[in-house]
């Protein structure tokens, strides 16, 4: 499944989003990126996540913002998403824009 | 080149850590109170599980945590370690190794029934003062870290750390996210991100240590004491110090600062921080074990040619062909040596299991049965080894069902309640003997005979030594258990026993005294590979007689010859040693040599001459099996290639021994 097979400025990403899988998706996302100026990630309830799309996540701010873009999440994290930035530690000291981008505290980033 | 696959090293790498929990467990059932093994326990289960997730075996992940933090509280002195808390393990151990086998089996319903075992062990095993203690001191550890960068590609997954440093007590976690670089420099496999911890708990710091364990030797790990807060003052709270204020107290030492190159840890179970043997580890190379075979059946082809060049070379006049001939012989003698001594195995990785069954069999008779074993560090070939595995087991089993008595038997005999059975292995002249030996009862010989009489193997009267007598034991079929067990009294086991034996070229020998017990020596070539065997030669045939069993080589005058017609015994030395003429055993139809010679074979105390025409030499033998169509021709043992490429038989020395005894017993009988 290719992220350029959704709609423009919502992209689903595939359900695997762990380490095995994760170079593909920053392959892909890196062109969603640098083609829209503004990207709206879409993530399926059931997915697989582990860390490495957090840290994808992350990376992914910064590129943006370094391009003067947007990137959002569709929907507040949840699931399995909500699991693993709770387990890793990412809830904890949450700055405003943090909490804005992964949880839509405050309203869309 | 190609690289092993992973999955398989594992498997291997869980198998070997499986059998060190379980020589754990062992241990301990004797010594309960036993601290080191219990974190020797405690530390196998946690690598397995940490191993087993990162290969992908989440099923023995998660059930090796139960097990895992069972022994934590059992290291932790909330629970005392008991032989039901002992048991459930064992069991539970039995399934993992299921689980690390079939992962993808249908194993839930088994899982659940033994992790019910384990709660029930834990819970009978607690004690009200272990509860009504007062809650230890707590201390306000703060620790930073950061995992090895390619801890996520290797398959190290961070939450489950982060997850058992939650359970050490109150904790905060933060990730720290300075170090992940913007998406276009990012290597999405590596790890940038590293936590800071600040945990208030009652445990140790080497609890803490323990977490990491199994990436301890690449990561980065600092914990520094915070505050040491007493349980009065503890506060229900989060941990109120900011880790920005945290100074380390002088009491502790300084940070504890762990890394080291990057090289793939081996996953034997994770050795104590201190233990220096350690660094051994990466002394040894795992070779599987099929390449050593290739390996040996390279070293075997290049004896046949070595053999065939030397013959070739003794029959020409090239002085330089000959050295270089020489040469070889030499250095594919030592090549020989070095790869005999590779193959060679200490007995004690036989041994080990014994201790597992014997424990099971206590339980399942309601006997006391202790093992001792000896010699285990006696070598065999790995190929004896591993064949020797069923025989014994089916010994021992019988020693534990029929040989030793319950404790009011015993009692009542002025016995120790405790039934003894020992298992020791020695080398001797080319053989090993391995011996199982138990104080019980002993065998019945009146019942051996009437069950033998009765099913016909021999003729009511016969007269029989006992040893001939005890043979009969491993005749098919043949039991004299009252009752059938499921541990045995089938007769099924002795004659497997038997068979195994015989297929490894051994003897058994039984010794039993009515009262005092049973001795059973099984006695095995040391290898079935390549041996230095005395090439000879009886009428136009050559065969090979192994040279540990050789010890001395005589002439057998004309006159000689004629003299000990009819009686077939030699005198050496002021004692009279029967022989065999392997010119009418083999019934070659030729003429006697006018020199024949007479080369004496031995095993253990027993003497046999064996009449030849003549002897030509030492010869490295590789021994290839007979063909199934003649296993059941006793006088030989194997047959081998020679340098011209003709076929040579390999004499069996315990059958041809045994056959010179017997002739002299008749011999003698007849006066």
């Amino acid at each position: 499944m290719s992220l350029a097979d959704f709609k423009e400025d919502c992209f689903q990403l595939p359900p695997n989003l762990t380490v095995r899988a994760i170079g593909t998706v920053r392959q892909e996302m890196l062109q969603l990126i640098d083609k829209h100026k503004s990207t709206t990630i879409a993530i399926t309830g059931d997915c697989q996540v582990d860390i490495s799309f957090v840290q994808l996540m992350e990376a992914a701010r910064i590129y943006a913002g370094s391009a003067g873009k947007n990137i959002a999440l569709a929907e507040p994290a949840n699931g399995p998403l909500l699991d693993v930035l709770k387990r890793s530690g990412f809830l904890e000291g949450m700055s405003a824009d943090d909490a804005k981008f992964w949880l839509h505290q405050g309203g869309i980033q | 080149m190609s690289f092993p696959d992973p999955i398989a090293v594992f498997r291997t790498e869980a198998a070997e850590l499986l059998e060190q929990i379980e020589a754990g467990l062992l241990d301990l059932n004797v010594n309960l109170g036993d601290k080191d093994q219990i974190d020797a326990v405690f530390r196998g289960l946690h690598t397995l599980k940490g191993s087993g997730a990162m290969f992908g075996f989440e099923a023995l992940a998660a059930f090796t945590h139960h097990c895992e933090t069972a022994f934590d509280r059992v290291r932790k002195g909330e629970v005392p370690a008991t032989q039901a808390l002992v048991t459930a393990v064992l069991e539970a151990k039995d399934h993992m190794r299921a689980l690390v086998e079939t992962p993808a089996g249908d194993h839930e319903a088994t899982s659940e029934a033994l992790l019910a075992n384990l709660r029930a062990a834990v819970d009978g095993a607690k004690s009200p003062g272990v509860h009504q203690a007062a809650a230890p001191a707590q201390t306000l550890f703060k620790i930073r870290f950061s995992l090895p960068q390619n801890a996520m590609a290797n398959g190290t997954n961070p939450l489950p750390l982060l997850d058992e440093l939650r359970e050490l007590g109150e904790c905060t976690i933060v990730a720290d996210r300075s170090a992940i670089p913007s998406l276009d420099l990012l290597s999405p496999t590596d790890l940038h991100i590293s936590w800071n911890v600040e945990l208030l708990t009652s445990q140790p710091r080497s609890a803490i240590e323990d977490v990491f364990i199994f990436v301890m030797d690449d990561m980065r790990l600092e914990i520094t004491v915070v505050e040491a807060v007493t349980a009065a003052a503890k506060s229900p709270e989060k941990p109120a110090t900011p880790i920005q204020a945290a100074e380390p107290v002088a009491a502790e030492p300084a940070p504890v600062t762990v890394s080291a190159p990057r090289v793939p840890a081996p996953m034997t179970a994770a050795p104590a921080p201190t233990d220096a043997k350690a660094n051994k580890a990466s002394e040894n190379v795992r070779v599987p074990a099929e390449k050593l075979d290739e390996l040996m059946d390279r070293v075997g082809e290049l004896v046949i040619a070595q053999s065939r060049l030397s013959q070739l070379a003794g029959g020409s006049g090239d002085l330089q062909l000959r050295a270089v001939s020489e040469d070889v012989e030499r250095l594919s003698g030592e090549l020989r040596d070095t790869m005999m001594v590779l193959r060679m195995v200490p007995v004690t990785q036989l041994f080990g299991r014994f201790r597992r069954l014997v424990h099971d069999l206590s339980h399942e008779t309601g006997k006391m049965i202790e093992l001792v074993t000896e010699g285990e560090s006696t070598e065999v070939d790995k190929s004896v080894i591993e064949r020797l595995a069923d025989p014994l087991v089916h010994l021992v089993r019988n020693s534990c069902d029929h040989g030793l008595e319950t404790p009011d038997e015993r009692r009542a005999a002025g016995k120790p309640q405790a039934g003894r059975i020992m298992l020791s292995a020695r080398q001797q002249a080319g053989e090993v003997i391995i011996t199982i030996k138990d104080d019980g009862r002993g065998i019945n010989r009146e019942r051996v005979r009437a069950k033998a009489e009765a099913s016909g193997l021999i003729q009511p009267n016969a007269n029989l030594t006992d040893q001939e007598l005890y043979q009969l034991i491993f005749q098919p079929g043949f039991s004299t258990a009252q009752q059938v067990t499921n541990l045995s009294g089938r007769g099924v086991g002795m004659d497997v026993v038997k068979r195994t034996i015989d297929a490894l070229r051994g003897t058994i020998n039984v010794i039993s005294h009515p009262g005092e017990g049973s001795e059973i020596s099984l006695a095995i070539p040391l290898t079935l590979a390549i041996i230095d065997g005395l090439l000879v030669r009886v009428g136009a045939g050559r065969y090979v007689i192994p040279l540990s069993a050789v010890e001395e080589c005589l002439e057998l005058s004309i006159e000689e010859d004629m003299r000990s017609r009819g009686r077939s015994f030699i005198s050496l030395r002021d004692s009279l040693v029967p022989f065999l003429r392997l010119r009418d055993l083999f019934r070659t139809g030729t003429k006697p040599d006018p020199f024949q010679k007479v080369v004496v074979i031995s095993t253990g105390s027993e003497r046999v001459g064996l009449v030849v025409d003549q002897i030509i030499g030492d010869h490295q033998t590789v021994i290839k099996a007979m063909s199934k169509l003649h296993h059941d021709v006793a006088t030989f043992s194997g047959a081998t290639i020679l340098g011209d490429g003709d076929v040579a038989l390999i004499l069996d020395v315990g059958h041809l021994v045994a056959e010179g005894q017997q002739q002299e017993a008749h011999l003698r009988a007849a006066g």
